[in-house]
C-alpha cells in the first residue's frame, strides 16, 4: 500500500469519526425531543419515585450536561446502564445480542456471497440457456419476496409440517432456518449483480485479447473476468454486511432468535435512551467501517481506481 | 398484578391479551386437574424420572427483582422463584391464599390508636437457595426497600396501607423483625385484601447482601431466592431455566423438577413451537388465528378469567357542546355528562367482543371489572347500578335486545343539545372529535367500529393513533378528547380500579378535578345512610369523589367499604367520562399432556404441581 492510499485511509478515518459524532449528536437531541419517557407506564409511578429514578440516571440534569456526559462516557466505551432492564449495562446487552446476530449474519452473508457469485457467473456464462432463465426467475422471486413471507413459509414447512427443524432460534439447530431466510435476499441480489457485471466484463476488449492470445477458458474467467466483475459486488457487500450483522428484526422475530435486531425498535418504544444510543452507534459504526473496507477493497481488486 | 408495562406494551403492538373473568368459561385444564395436585405430587416426586416443562409467556422480562417487576409474566416467574409470607393455591375450583413462609396468617391486633399490628411467625428451617438461613430481618429489609421512594418501584404504592408509608420517601414503613422468626407489620387500617398483598411479589423477601449488587437479578449466579425453584440458567432473550430448590420447605410437594421459560413475544412463533410440540404452554396466540384455533384445539385453547376492563374515556375538560351553546359552568358540565352517557349507548358491545375481540370477552356495563367479589361472595359488578329498578345489571343494558331502545334513547337525549335533521337521521352540529389510541390492529379495529357507530347519527370521530410511549404521555397530560383505555387489577378489590380517579392520581386520565374541572361544583354524594357524616350537594370532584374514596381507604368493615365503593362508582359513571366496553379475558394454550396446572385471575400461572405425560 503506497503512502497515497494510507493518507486516504487516514482521511477516511477522520471522516468516519466526524460522521459518528454527527450521528450521536443528532440521535441524542432528536431522541430527547420525542415525547414520552422511560419511566412511563400504564400505572403512574409516584412523583417522588420518578424524581429518584431521574436523579439516579442523571436525567434531571440540563440537556447539554447530559449530552456532554454521554459523549465523555462513549469515548471510554461506557454506554451506561439500560433504563428498562435494571442492572444491565447497554454494552452487555448489545454484546449479548450481537454475538447471535453476527453469527447469523456472517454465516448468511458468506453463504449468500459464495452461492451468489457462483450462480451469477454460471448464469452469465450460460446466458439465455434454460439454466440462466431458471436462475433469473428464482432470484427475481427471492428478491421481491419479503423476508417475513419467506420466513413464515419455511417455518410452516420445516418446523410445523415436517418437524425437521426447530421453530425457535434458542434451540439446537434453531439458527438454520433463520440463516436460510436471511441469506436468500442477498444471495439473489449478488447473483443478479454478478451476472450483469460478468456479462459486461465478458464483452470487454481485454477478454477478447486474452482469448485471442490463447489463454484457456478457465483462466480467462477466473483471472480476468471474475475479478473485475466482482467490483459491484464489493460495493454491495460492505453495507450489506453492516445491516445483516446488526440483525434483521423481522427474521429474528419470526424465529425468536435472541439477536440485537429487536432492540432497534424496543429501545425506542421504551425510551431506553442509553440503549437507543448504543444500538445506533453500533449500526452507524459498522456502516462507516464497512464502507471504508469496501473502498479499500476496490483498490485491492482494481489498482486503476484512484482513491483520491 | 396488572399487565403493566410489558403486557401493555405487547397490547400496544396488537397482541391479543387478556380477557374475562370467566372462571366458568375457562373450562381450563387447570380447573379439571387441580384437584389431583396433592396426590400427584406425592407420587410423582418419588417414582418418575425428572419432570420438565417448556413454556413461553412473553419476551425477556425487564426485571425479575420481586420489588421492581411490574409485569404479569415476570410475576409468574417470581412466584416460582420466591416465597412470601403467603401464596396462592387452588382449592377445588376456588383460588385461596395460604401461608407460605409464615406458619399462619392471623388477624391483626387493634392497637387502639388507629393502627393495627399483624404478627407473623416464620416456619422453622427456612433457607435461601445458597443455604443461608432466612430470617424475619430479611422480610423487614425487603419491605422497607420495596416501599422506598429511592427504589422507585412501580408497585411501591401498595405499601400505602402500612403505617409510616410516605409517597415522598420522607419516612420509613413500620415493619419490625422482633426476633429471627417473628415479623410485625403495623397498618393504618384493617386491610381486607391484606393476605393477598402478602402473596404479591412486591412483598417477597430479598437479602440485603444479594441486592447490594444492582445487577443481581440479571444473572443466575447472583439470583439468590427462597422459593420452590432456583434459577439455574438465563440465556438472555432465549430462555430462563429454573429447577426445583431442595432447600424449599415444601419441596416434597413440588412435582415439576424443571421449568424452561422460553422468551419470545411473537405470537406466531409461539404457536409454531406449540404446534410442533416443543412448548407445552404458550400465553399468547395470533389474533387472526383465534377462531381457527378454537376449532382446531378445543381442549388446548383456554379462555380464563382476568380482572380488568377495556374502556373509552373522555377528557372532562374538553368541550363537546355545539358551537353556539350558551351553557357554562355546572350546567355545561351536566350537559356534557348527559351527552357522554348518551354516546355510550350508541355502541354495540356484543359486536365488539364477538366480531373484533373474539376472545370470550364479556360486554361491560360498569367500570369495576367482573371477577371482583364482595364479602358475601357475589360479584361487585352484578351489584352495580340499580338492577332492581332498571331490570339490568350495571349502568346501561348491554343485551343485544336493548340495542334499539338504547339507540333511540341516545338520539332523544342528544336532540336536547344538537340540531337533528329528521330527513337524514343525522345530527348536523356535533363538533368533530378525535379518538386517540395506541398503535395496534386490535385497538384500531375497535376505534373504527366506534367511529362507524357515531357516523350513523352524523357524528364525525377521527381516529388518531400514537406509538405507545407518546400515547401514554398525551393521555396523561389530557391532550385529547376521547381515548382508548384499559386497566388490569393488581389485587382482588374494587378500590384498585376506583382510586385511580381521585383528583391527584397519576392515572386520572379523565382529568377529574384538574384544570377547569377542579372548580366545577356539579357533584353530590350522600353517605349518611351508611352512618358517615359525608353529605355534599353540588360539590366539586374533590369534595365528593375524593372524599368517598378517602372514606373507603380508612374503613375496616368490608361490607361498608363495598357500599361506599358502589356510591363512588355511581358518581364516576354519572359523569359519562368512562365508557366501558368489555371485561378482559386471558387466552392461552396448554398441551393435553400437562396435568395439575392452574392460573389465577390476576394472570399468574402455576407450574409447581404439574406433571407432563
Amino acid at each position: 500500500m503506497d503512502s497515497k492510499t494510507l493518507r486516504y485511509i487516514a482521511k477516511r478515518i477522520v471522516m468516519a469519526i466526524v460522521t459518528l459524532w454527527a450521528v450521536i449528536t443528532v440521535t441524542f437531541f432528536v431522541m430527547k425531543a420525542v415525547p414520552g419517557d422511560p419511566f412511563a407506564s400504564e400505572k403512574a409511578v409516584t412523583p417522588a419515585a420518578r424524581a429518584a429514578l431521574e436523579a439516579k440516571y442523571g436525567l434531571d440534569k440540563p440537556l447539554m450536561e447530559q449530552y456532554k456526559n454521554y459523549l465523555v462516557g462513549a469515548l471510554h466505551f461506557d454506554f451506561g446502564p439500560s433504563l428498562k432492564v435494571r442492572g444491565r449495562e447497554v454494552t452487555a446487552i448489545i454484546l449479548d445480542g450481537m454475538r447471535t446476530s453476527a453469527k447469523l449474519g456472517i454465516i448468511a452473508l458468506l453463504i449468500a456471497t459464495v452461492t451468489g457469485i457462483v450462480l451469477g457467473s454460471i448464469a452469465a456464462l450460460r446466458r439465455n440457456t434454460i439454466f440462466d432463465k431458471f436462475i433469473m426467475v428464482i432470484t427475481t422471486a427471492f428478491v421481491s419476496m419479503p423476508s417475513f413471507i419467506m420466513g413464515s413459509l419455511l417455518l410452516i414447512l420445516f418446523a410445523i409440517k415436517l418437524k425437521w427443524l426447530p421453530a425457535n432460534g434458542a434451540q439446537p439447530g434453531g439458527l438454520i432456518l433463520p440463516v436460510i431466510t436471511l441469506s436468500l435476499y442477498p444471495m439473489s441480489y449478488i447473483t443478479r449483480l454478478t451476472r450483469s457485471s460478468m456479462l459486461d466484463v465478458l464483452g470487454q476488449d481485454y477478454i477478447r485479447t486474452a482469448k485471442a492470445k490463447g489463454v484457456s477458458e478457465r483462466n480467462v474467467i477466473m483471472k480476468h473476468a471474475l475479478k473485475n466483475s466482482l467490483i459491484p459486488v464489493i460495493t454491495y457487500f460492505g453495507p450489506e454486511l453492516a445491516y445483516i450483522v446488526t440483525g434483521s428484526l423481522v427474521v429474528e422475530q419470526i424465529f425468536a432468535v435472541p439477536g440485537i435486531g429487536r432492540y432497534f425498535v424496543s429501545s425506542i418504544t421504551g425510551r431506553d435512551y442509553p440503549l437507543i444510543m448504543g444500538t445506533t452507534i453500533v449500526l452507524a459504526s459498522l456502516i462507516v467501517i464497512m464502507n471504508l473496507v469496501s473502498d479499500i477493497m476496490y483498490k485491492v481488486v482494481d489498482p486503476r481506481i484512484n482513491l483520491e | 398484578m396488572s399487565n403493566l408495562t410489558r403486557r401493555d406494551m405487547l397490547r400496544a403492538f396488537g397482541v391479543v391479551s387478556a380477557t374475562s373473568m370467566l372462571a366458568a368459561c375457562g373450562g381450563s385444564n387447570g380447573g379439571s386437574n387441580g384437584g389431583d395436585n396433592a396426590d400427584g405430587a406425592a407420587d410423582g416426586g418419588e417414582a418418575a424420572a425428572a419432570q420438565s416443562i417448556a413454556v413461553c409467556l412473553s419476551s425477556e422480562p425487564d426485571n425479575i427483582d420481586p420489588a421492581l417487576n411490574s409485569a404479569v409474566d415476570g410475576a409468574t416467574m417470581i412466584v416460582h422463584l420466591f416465597a412470601g409470607l403467603a401464596k396462592w393455591e387452588k382449592d377445588g375450583e376456588a383460588f385461596v391464599i395460604a401461608p407460605d413462609c409464615a406458619t399462619e396468617l392471623p388477624e391483626p391486633v387493634d392497637n387502639g390508636d388507629g393502627t393495627y399490628t399483624y404478627t407473623y411467625t416464620l416456619r422453622d428451617g427456612l433457607k435461601w437457595s445458597d443455604g443461608q438461613d432466612l430470617t424475619a430481618a430479611d422480610f423487614e429489609f425487603a419491605m422497607k426497600r420495596a416501599s422506598s421512594a429511592d427504589l422507585g418501584a412501580d408497585y411501591g404504592y401498595l405499601y400505602e396501607v402500612v403505617d409510616g408509608y410516605s409517597e415522598d420517601g420522607s419516612s420509613e414503613i413500620n415493619v419490625t423483625a422482633v426476633d429471627e422468626k417473628t415479623l410485625q407489620i403495623v397498618t393504618t387500617v384493617v386491610v381486607p385484601y391484606w393476605d393477598e398483598l402478602l402473596a404479591f411479589p412486591t412483598f417477597f423477601p430479598v437479602r440485603e447482601d444479594v441486592v447490594a449488587n444492582e445487577a443481581w437479578a440479571t444473572d443466575p449466579s447472583t439470583y439468590i431466592s427462597n422459593g420452590a425453584y432456583t434459577m439455574t440458567g438465563w440465556d438472555h432473550n432465549s430462555v430462563i431455566t429454573v429447577e426445583k430448590n431442595p432447600n424449599y420447605y415444601d419441596a416434597d410437594a413440588i412435582t415439576m423438577d424443571k421449568i424452561e421459560f422460553y422468551l419470545s413475544d411473537d405470537a406466531n412463533n409461539m404457536l409454531a413451537n406449540f404446534e410442533n410440540g416443543t412448548w407445552q404452554l404458550i400465553d399468547d396466540v395470533p389474533t387472526n388465528e383465534i377462531a381457527a384455533l378454537k376449532e382446531k384445539y378445543p381442549e388446548e385453547f383456554v379462555v380464563a378469567g382476568q380482572i380488568g376492563t377495556y374502556y373509552v374515556n373522555w377528557n372532562v375538560n374538553k368541550n363537546i357542546l355545539p358551537a353556539g351553546s350558551t351553557l357554562t359552568g355546572v350546567e355545561a358540565e351536566n350537559a356534557r355528562a348527559e351527552i357522554r352517557r348518551a354516546i355510550g349507548l350508541l355502541f354495540d358491545r356484543n359486536y365488539i367482543v364477538e366480531e373484533i375481540g373474539q376472545a370470550g370477552q364479556v360486554p361491560a356495563s360498569s367500570f369495576v371489572s367482573m371477577g371482583l367479589t364482595e364479602p358475601d361472595g357475589s360479584e361487585f359488578y352484578e351489584n352495580a347500578g340499580d338492577a332492581a329498578a332498571n331490570g339490568y345489571v350495571g349502568y346501561y343494558d348491554v343485551s343485544a335486545d336493548a340495542l334499539e331502545s338504547n339507540f333511540n334513547q341516545a338520539v332523544e337525549t342528544l336532540k336536547k343539545y344538537y340540531t337533528f335533521d329528521e330527513a337524514t337521521g343525522m345530527f348536523t352540529d356535533f363538533p368533530t372529535i378525535d379518538y386517540l389510541y395506541n398503535t395496534s390492529e386490535g385497538h384500531k379495529a375497535i376505534g373504527e367500529y366506534l367511529a362507524s357507530a357515531l357516523a350513523q347519527v352524523g357524528i364525525t370521530m377521527n381516529l388518531e393513533n400514537q406509538e405507545w410511549n407518546t400515547f401514554l404521555n398525551t393521555r396523561k397530560a389530557g391532550d385529547y378528547t376521547v381515548a382508548r383505555n384499559g386497566w388490569l387489577c393488581d389485587y382482588n378489590d374494587p378500590i384498585s380500579m376506583l382510586d385511580m380517579w381521585v383528583s391527584n392520581s397519576g392515572n386520572n386520565d379523565c382529568q377529574f378535578g384538574k384544570g377547569d374541572h377542579a372548580s366545577v361544583a356539579a357533584y353530590s354524594i350522600d353517605c349518611t345512610d351508611l352512618g358517615y357524616d359525608l353529605k355534599v350537594e353540588n360539590g366539586t370532584w374533590a369534595d365528593t369523589f375524593d372524599a368517598v374514596i378517602a372514606l373507603v381507604k380508612s374503613e375496616g368493615d368490608n361490607s361498608k367499604r363495598m357500599a361506599l365503593m358502589h356510591k363512588a362508582e355511581d358518581l364516576l359513571m354519572s359523569t359519562g367520562a368512562i365508557c366501558p366496553l368489555y371485561f378482559y379475558t386471558d387466552l392461552y394454550m396448554i398441551s393435553q399432556s400437562v396435568q395439575g396446572f392452574f392460573s389465577i385471575p390476576l394472570g399468574y400461572k402455576f407450574f409447581h404441581y404439574t406433571t407432563v405425560a
